[in-house]
């Protein structure tokens, strides 16, 4: 028989949900017609810490429309944390107006629900709470030192002796690098229309995770899990701030449940920043020693980062540091400051994005101490084992993706003196990184439904797996029709509904590996069983309508499921890639241009190039975003956000942005799993930061250590010590 | 959003009536609708004025051109006769906002549009410009976007426009009709003013004025001239400082020259002493540099916005480099 598979897995086909897109008849969360439904409303509070002491729902009240104001006097009592400071997770609960405590400024106080969206905005307005306020709430990062703790045995690490590994070495580097609050910011704001109906929940929602978004809601009303459906069909990005149930369902939810319609929520753009989750700001102080020829000695990476007065969640920025490099001597730590601020979470390649952006400086601060070519000075260092699992890498082509990024970029044309490479008023700087992104593989259920229609055979993928963007429906297909042998219009996928079989959604990168692997396992057990029941060989290859007609049957439906090996478990498993930029910076004005970036990936079997692609360079533009400009200020005396929108919180513009090429290498780590695939919507963004910074300093002889890297911080800065202007 | 009226005026004299004090004219929104969602403006009725006739560009009697109020940033910007004669204007409202705001925004507006101080946003926070009495909340908070030059102790804010600041170097009347029927001219650098102890206006216009245009000066830059914004984006960013440079030179020597800057306070800052040191002048590098110096002299920045002096006096020599060398 021979293969049809131009719409398998590695072809560049287009996205096959792109028509439903563009015609608008994908529909995300807000979007369902659910018959009679309302509106509702978050209020958010005006101070950081303090107790409500007064509510006025008078005003409120008399708007038009207007079905229900909760607040914490008649809000439905939730389940609580078990614990004081518990780690929060994809399916922690969410509790909320549960008391008069105001634990951060933009904290849900309220929740109005009317018949219309305009309606329920103006009421939430109109609701007005007397606090009363603590004047000292916790929002200086500099004035909380003092309450810094250690979260967890598990947040320290070491390996051999770090400072007898500083004490051999012939050069050191000790900097402090910092990163700023910023927020996910998806285009799609995250809604939810949410039907409480005689004990069953039935919920729309922006998810990343519908499972766990289910264990989340059961958890907080404390209702069996069988009784909760989430559907979350299109996801408009998730970057981290859908991973968790947001409290917004719940309010719906609670508000739903009193007023016998489904309610309707969509958290405002401004809302984004205070109730969405968010990164928090992290000092990392790096310590790096290494022998004359290049050798590591030894390497420090310890982090201080904040978190809420109620939660923890701690950025592992030291990871990188573990596993990257083939350094005996390794210190990771990580501290935490609980403040009055929402409890951060995970964000765009959390851990490797902001620690990469330290270490990877801090390589290039030692590079040029010791007058090596960062290049060199990286892939000396290289290793095949991890010392921090202390297992082999299933695969690591690291050095594989410096050398040909610096053929195809370019890189024997960089000057290695700060200052030397100019053209009018512009100096020109090149810089490098290497980037390392965690490849999880988790255990996931799928069912393939088969359907003879005139010789033609129809089928639907079914799964609780979600798309936010990435292309998950594509390569789920592409993956169907790899494994029955039928082209791809005759394949329809189904997804992000709880009730479907259950994967681990979307996230950390374990997306595409997890659900194709998932799909593989369905397409192989509906063939094998096919063929088994009519005694055909597995080598012996039938056309799939054959196979069903040779059963006598018109339909047939088949589970599979994928999860990690032992082989797995014995290896470390991580996609890796090198990053190259071009700067241009004004020598006067402070302003730059970043002016091409060549990336290499090596991230396993690329399933789609074009998917893959637009994984790639949406994870630049976010490493670029958080060079050129993303942060998210609090006010010092108030502690709100005084960023509010998108005119103050700047991500790149189109003419931001530089001419990118993009280059995977041909890989398959049958190792990771079965169909070859490595996590990939990480690795872009990861150690981009660390390029465009080191082209900076390249280009000027600024060290910039603080992101963002603003003109004003630039025009500010000085020379680096040594460097001759 | 509070509930408001619209209303939509097909003639000026029906706009001018029906203006309360609780009023506001809707150009193209771009501002107003954003702060009124942000409950920082509470009009209750809008008066629509897109549909009155001010949207032509013609010839002036001071041998310049008029701006009618209502047309959009985009157009002007793009007009022939504007690019021709005002390169300069043109160039400043080009690198403003985003092709899509350029398109609804109308001159009027422009000249209205109001600070993007923090403290003006937040209603929850003291700001004298939004609630007059409430203090300022920039003065002991985060200023480091904040002016260096005209500020008070009720008001620190600094006006947004790229236009209004190539407005100040070019040299403009803007024309209003004020309630009564007849109508006013106020000269550009008049109608913008500084905070002192009304920082909650903007503007010296009367209550319910409309303007209806702008009559820009006789064109004087259009070979040497440079607008130069410096920002922490591409597009879509406001200006952490911007210079407007025009000049007319002859045999090297600069016989007239306009000089503004953005980013620095309650108005378009018009930097006349620097332009007084440099009219007939040769223009030349040294020349520039202690224009800039000059310019930059009466600067009192706060300890966020220092970087605003050595950024502003390397922005304006730059720009006039720029300009006497037609780098555009």
């Amino acid at each position: 028989m021979k293969t049809s598979n131009e719409s398998g897995v590695g072809n560049a086909i287009n996205r096959v949900e792109g028509h439903l897109k563009v015609m608008g008849k994908a529909k995300y969360a807000s979007e369902f017609p659910v018959p009679n439904k309302v509106y509702g409303q978050g209020i958010n509070s005006t101070i950081a810490k303090g107790e409500i002491i007064g509510i006025d729902t008078s005003a409120a009240e008399k708007v038009k429309g207007v079905l229900k104001i909760i607040t914490y006097k008649n809000a439905e009592k939730l389940k609580g944390y078990d614990q004081e400071m518990p780690f929060i997770s994809t399916d922690t609960i969410a509790p909320v107006l549960q008391s008069n405590k105001v634990h951060y400024f933009g904290e849900y106080v309220g929740f109005v629900v009317a018949e219309t969206f305009e309606q329920a905005q103006y009421a939430a307005r109109l609701v007005k709470f007397e606090y009363k306020e603590d004047p000292k709430p916790t929002i200086n990062f500099d004035k909380s030192r003092n309450k810094a703790f250690k979260p967890s045995e598990k947040s320290d690490y070491s390996r051999g002796d770090f400072k007898k590994g500083m004490s051999e070495a012939d050069e050191v580097v000790t900097q402090t690098y910092n990163t700023p609050i910023e927020h996910h910011h998806p285009m799609e704001l995250h809604a939810t229309i949410a039907s409480w109906n005689n004990g069953k929940v039935l919920v729309y929602a922006s998810q990343q995770i519908v499972e766990d978004a289910s264990i989340a809601i059961s958890g907080t009303f404390q209702i069996p899990n069988e009784d909760v459906r989430v559907i979350a069909a299109f996801v408009g990005g998730g970057f981290g701030s859908k991973l968790n149930l947001d409290r917004h369902v719940i309010m719906a939810l609670m508000a739903s449940k009193m007023i016998g319609k489904p309610v309707q929520a969509t958290v405002t753009r401004h809302q984004m920043f205070t109730n969405t989750n968010m990164r928090q700001q992290n000092e990392q102080i790096m310590s790096i020693g290494a022998k004359r020829d290049g050798t590591l000695t030894a390497l420090s990476h310890e982090t201080l980062s904040h978190t809420s007065i109620k939660e923890i969640f701690q950025e592992p920025c030291g990871m990188v540091s573990k596993m990257l490099y083939n350094v005996p001597n390794n210190l990771v730590t990580a501290r935490l400051m609980p403040m009055n601020l929402q409890a951060p979470f995970a964000m765009r390649a959390p851990g490797e994005a902001t620690g990469s952006f330290a270490l990877e400086s801090a390589m290039d601060e030692m590079a040029w101490k010791l007058k090596m070519d960062p290049v060199e000075f990286r892939v000396k260092n290289d290793t095949q084992h991890d010392l921090h699992a202390n297992k082999p890498f299933s695969s690591r082509l690291l050095v594989e993706c410096l050398r040909i990024g610096a053929d195809k970029f370019g890189w024997e044309n960089r000057k290695s003196e700060p200052g030397t490479n100019k053209n009018g008023n512009w100096l020109i700087g090149y810089g490098v990184s290497a980037a390392s992104r965690n490849s999880p593989y988790k255990k996931t259920y799928a069912k393939v439904i088969l359907k003879l229609e005139k010789d033609k055979v129809n089928v639907t993928i079914q799964m609780d797996a979600t798309d936010i963007g990435t292309g998950s429906y594509t390569i789920i297909a592409q993956t169907a029709s790899e494994y029955l042998r039928i082209p791809i219009d005759q394949i329809t996928v189904e997804l992000g509904d709880s009730d479907f079989p259950p994967t681990p959604g979307s996230g950390g990168s374990w997306g595409a590996a997890s659900f194709c692997n998932g799909v593989q396992s369905a397409c192989e057990n509906a063939v094998s069983k096919l063929k088994k029941n009519r005694n055909i060989k597995n080598s012996e290859e039938v056309a799939l309508a054959d196979l069903l007609k040779r059963n006598q049957l018109t339909s047939f439906e088949a589970e599979g499921m994928a999860e990690p090996s032992d082989a797995f478990s014995k290896h470390s498993v991580f996609s890796f890639g090198a990053n190259f930029a071009e700067v241009w910076v004004d020598k006067d004005t402070g302003m730059y241009k970043i002016k091409r970036m060549v990336n290499v990936a090596s991230a396993g079997k690329i399933l789609n190039p074009k998917t893959a692609y637009g994984q790639i360079i949406g994870g630049i533009t976010m490493g670029a975003g958080m060079v050129i400009a993303e942060q998210s200020k609090i006010e010092p005396n108030f502690g709100n956000f005084i960023t509010r929108s998108f005119a103050d919180y700047h991500v790149p513009v189109n003419l931001d942005m530089a001419n990118v090429d993009v280059i995977f290498l041909p890989e398959e780590d049958k190792i990771a799993n079965k169909m070859g695939i490595k996590g990939i919507g990480e690795l872009g963004i990861t150690s981009v930061a660390a390029s465009i910074a080191n082209a900076i300093f390249n280009a000027t002889g600024k060290r910039m250590r603080d992101l963002p890297i603003t003109p004003e911080k630039l025009i500010e800065a000085g020379l680096e010590p040594g460097v001759k202007i | 959003m509070r509930p408001f009226t619209y209303t939509a005026s097909t003639n000026k004299e029906a706009a001018l009536r029906a203006f309360t004090t609780t009023s506001h004219y809707l150009g193209g929104g771009t501002n107003l609708v954003d702060l009124m969602k942000e409950d920082v403006a509470r009009p209750d009725q809008l008066i629509d004025v897109n549909n009155l006739e001010y949207n032509e560009i013609v010839k002036n009697d001071k041998g310049g051109f008029t701006l009618g109020a209502l047309l959009s940033n985009a157009a002007t910007a793009n007009n022939k006769d504007v690019r021709q004669n005002y390169p300069l204007l043109s160039m400043a409202m080009l690198s403003a906002a985003t092709a899509q705001i350029r398109n609804m925004a109308t001159n009027g507006g422009n000249l209205l549009q109001r600070t993007r101080c923090p403290y003006f946003f937040e209603t929850s926070m003291p700001c004298n410009k939004r609630a007059p009495g409430s203090g300022c909340g920039a003065l002991k908070g985060m200023n480091a976007t904040h002016a260096i030059f005209g500020y008070s102790q009720k008001c620190i804010a600094t006006n947004p426009s790229d236009m209004c600041v190539a407005l100040a170097a070019i040299g403009a009347t803007v024309e209003v009709q004020k309630q009564d029927g007849s109508s006013r001219m106020i000269d550009f650098n008049d109608f913008h003013r500084l905070p002192e102890d009304q920082p909650e206006k903007d503007n010296t216009l009367n209550q319910g004025e409309l303007i209806t245009a702008i009559h820009l000066n006789e064109p004087a830059f259009s070979d040497h001239y440079y607008y130069l914004k410096i920002r922490e984006r591409s597009s879509y960013a406001f200006a952490l400082i911007s210079v407007a440079a025009g000049m007319q030179i002859k045999n090297g020597t600069i016989s007239k020259i306009g000089l503004a800057m953005g980013g620095v306070a309650h108005k378009p800052w018009k930097l006349t002493e620097a332009e007084a040191f440099l009219t007939g002048k040769s223009a030349s590098q040294a020349n520039f540099e202690e224009a800039a110096m000059i310019a930059m002299k009466a600067a009192k920045p706060f300890e966020a916005n220092k970087y605003k002096v050595d950024m502003g006096e390397k922005a304006i020599v730059r720009a006039l480099t720029q300009a006497y060398e037609r780098k555009y």
